[in-house]
Formats: C-alpha cells, sequence, structure tokens
C-alpha cells in the first residue's frame, strides 16, 4: 500500500453524511443499526486498509480515509438525547441531501 | 501455564489444535508462554490510571493527550505499539456537561494496553445490544446516576481507533500526589460505566 | 445478510451480569486460545480482520450458544484448517477461501 495507494479524504470535519444502507455479504464494520442514517463528521482518524477487502482476501485492499461519525439517538432509535460515534470507512458513506431538512429538524429526506 | 484440565473437552480440543498448530511449525510452546507473560503483566489498568492522573495534574499533558495520545503516551513510557496490527488512540474527556462510554456492538475492541484484559460483561450480547440505545439505563445498572443536564456521547469502536474515557478529576484531591491520584481510579473509569 | 455478530440496539439478549473482579481467564484452556491467536496473528498466519469474519461466520445458534473463547477456537480452527493437513510444510501461500471452512 504506502502513501502513493491512499484514498484521498472526500469529507471534513462538520459535513452531513449518510451512511450506505445496503447490505452487504461479506464482513463489514458499517453495524446494521447505522445504516441509511445521517450523521456528523466529528474527525479524520487517517487512511486505514479497508476491513471489507482485507477479510475478503483481495489482493491490493482499498486504503481508505476513515471517519468518527456522529449520530443522534433519536434519528437512530426514535428517542433518546444522547449520540453515539463510530468510525467508518470512506466507501460506507456518501454526502447527505443538503437540501430538505435544516439543523435543528429532526426530520431526514428518505 | 500448561493445560491441566484434561476431563474438559474444551480444553481436549485445545491442546489438539495446539498440537497440530506446533507440529505444523506455526508457533511454538516458549512463543505462546511469552505472549501469555506479556498480556497478564503488561496489560493492566493502571497504565490507564497513570495517565489519567498526569493528565489531571499537568494541564499541558492533558492537551497533548486529548489531540494526539498516540504522541503524548510515551511520555510515561507507554505506548500504541505492541498490539497485534496498527492502531489509532483517542482518549475522550468526561466535562460537567459530557459524559463518554465505550462500547464495541460488532466484537470486542478494547484498549487492553491501558485498560487490561477486558471484562466479559464489556463482551456480552446483553451490554453491546443495549447501550447504544439506553445507555443512561445501562449506566444506572453500574450504580451510574448521571443528572440529566449531561449529554451522554456512546463511542462504538468500529474500525482502527481504541478509545479511553479520561474521568474528571474528583472534587477534593487538590492535595493529592500523581500516585495517590492514580489510586482513585478504576478500570470501569476508563470504560465510563463509572464516574472515576 | 446481517451476521449474527451485529447485536447493536437489538433487544432480547437479557439482562448485564457484572461479575466483580473477575480473573482474565475463567480456565486455562481460555488463556491458551487467547495465545495461540496472539502468535498466529503476529506470525502472519492471518489477519485480526480474517479472524473476525471467522467468527461472524459461524452459524447463529452456534455463535448464541457459545462462550466468549469457544468463539476463538472455532474461528482458529476455521482459519488454520488445511494449512497444518498434509505436511505442506510453511504453507504460507495456502488461503482459506470466503465462504470455507464452516463447521
Amino acid at each position: 500500500m504506502g502513501e502513493s495507494g491512499a484514498v484521498p479524504p472526500r469529507f471534513a470535519p462538520g459535513d452531513r453524511v449518510r451512511a450506505r444502507a445496503g447490505d452487504p455479504d461479506g464482513h463489514t464494520r458499517l453495524p446494521r443499526y447505522a445504516r441509511g442514517q445521517t450523521g456528523r463528521i466529528v474527525a479524520l482518524t487517517g487512511n486505514w486498509p479497508l476491513a471489507d477487502d482485507v477479510a475478503a482476501h483481495r489482493p491490493a485492499p482499498r486504503n481508505e480515509p476513515v471517519y468518527t461519525v456522529a449520530f443522534d439517538a433519536r434519528a437512530l432509535w426514535g428517542e433518546g438525547g444522547h449520540e453515539v460515534t463510530l468510525d467508518l470507512w470512506q466507501s460506507y458513506l456518501e454526502p447527505a441531501a443538503e437540501s430538505a431538512a435544516g439543523p435543528a429538524a429532526g426530520e431526514e429526506p428518505v | 501455564m500448561s493445560g491441566t484440565h484434561t476431563g474438559n473437552p474444551l480444553a481436549a480440543r485445545v491442546r489438539r489444535l495446539e498440537e497440530r498448530l506446533i507440529g505444523a511449525g506455526l508457533v511454538d510452546e516458549a512463543e505462546l508462554d511469552a505472549v501469555l507473560t506479556r498480556f497478564l503483566q503488561g496489560a493492566s489498568p493502571l497504565n490507564g490510571a497513570r495517565v489519567t492522573a498526569r493528565a489531571w495534574s499537568d494541564p499541558d499533558f492533558r492537551e497533548r493527550l486529548l489531540a494526539d495520545a498516540g504522541a503524548a503516551l510515551p511520555e510515561l513510557g507507554l505506548g500504541t505499539a505492541g498490539g497485534l496490527q496498527a492502531q489509532r488512540l483517542g482518549v475522550v474527556a468526561n466535562t460537567p456537561t459530557r459524559h463518554n462510554v465505550l462500547v464495541c456492538t460488532l466484537c470486542s475492541c478494547y484498549p487492553i494496553g491501558l485498560l487490561g484484559p477486558s471484562p466479559s460483561w464489556y463482551k456480552s450480547e446483553a451490554y453491546r445490544s443495549r447501550v447504544v440505545r439506553e445507555p443512561r439505563a445501562v449506566l444506572a445498572e453500574f450504580g451510574l446516576h448521571l443528572p440529566e443536564e449531561v449529554e451522554i456521547t456512546v463511542w462504538d469502536s468500529s474500525a482502527e481507533s481504541r478509545y479511553m474515557v479520561l474521568p474528571e478529576r474528583p472534587p477534593g484531591t487538590e492535595g493529592m500526589t500523581e500516585s495517590e491520584l492514580a489510586g482513585l481510579v478504576t478500570r470501569e473509569g476508563l470504560i465510563g460505566t463509572a464516574s472515576v | 445478510m446481517s451476521r449474527v455478530n451485529d447485536v447493536g440496539g437489538q433487544t432480547g439478549f437479557g439482562r448485564l451480569e457484572i461479575e466483580r473482579d473477575e480473573p482474565p481467564f475463567s480456565a486455562d484452556w481460555e488463556a491458551r486460545v487467547y495465545a495461540l491467536n496472539a502468535a498466529l496473528v503476529r506470525r502472519g498466519v492471518y489477519t485480526l480482520h480474517e479472524f473476525r469474519d471467522a467468527i461472524e461466520r459461524m452459524p447463529p445458534q452456534e455463535y448464541l450458544a457459545a462462550s466468549y473463547y469457544e468463539r476463538w477456537l472455532r474461528a482458529i480452527e476455521t482459519l488454520t484448517e488445511g494449512r497444518t493437513g498434509g505436511g505442506t510444510g510453511g504453507g504460507a501461500d495456502v488461503r482459506t477461501g470466503g465462504g470455507a471452512g464452516r463447521g
């Protein structure tokens, strides 16, 4: 791998992102409870080989940025005042639609 | 530590596996003993307690620790190296308005070097399933009743970062030495299921 | 398909059982399993990602019935199957495929 193979970061702290909704067949580190949910990038933790690729013996695992992403409990469970953070590889994430809900709104476009 | 539980079918299965792997040259006996010795002697919550006491005593160290724990730990002779594979360490600080608690919902990720062997409850489905959903109720079962105004962040370790909670320094400890302060810190405090 | 290990937010796993002052291992064989896994990962026989994958591929009823270190034992057996069989020596290139080695 090495730095030359590192995928550049697509997101920055503060960005709203949505976790991929799909249900992969193999090993993944995106828990079911966060799939399809919108969160906020808290930090970039560096580049790390994608767990899914390593577990599947791909010859050149993608070396992706990993972000700490915070999710509101209310979005995940419909209740609760806490937040849950996950460390998620870049390919688990996509930009969240910026149009509909403002920052204070509890509902997200699906 | 050599196997002595000859009556236990699991112990017998482990011994067969061990013999097979040693026979194939994939591991050797001395190596296994060394791994266990390192684990049992080196991995301890006393390490996390020392880090905490230093952070309480030295605001500059606290700042360095929260900014980049991997760079700050060597100041205490500790490191994140020596794990099974590369990892990043994040230290998250409790404040009067924010409490942090750790979990790994997918398996059992845990900063063993700083916190010692992980407790069974941390690895249980009951803890892993519940604490992300109802942390306040789970913490109450540990005897930690947080005021309503304290917000909670649950850190679910899902990639290569491991976390340690930096508890708040208890009131009335101003005159204590660093080693006395370290004596106040518990493993549960470093996970976030106790206040200190 | 989501795997059996993915329990975050699920209900029905019962009460927390908090044992104070428990030893690191409840039996000697658990310590041996711990040491085997650490040594095999250090030697590069497999990675921690493959190890977790092997645990997750246990049939759900077996996963849920097994203790923590029983799961580890099962995963080590799965990942080293075929590496120590016919006396092929090092066997460092032998890979157990994604779906192989179950049960």
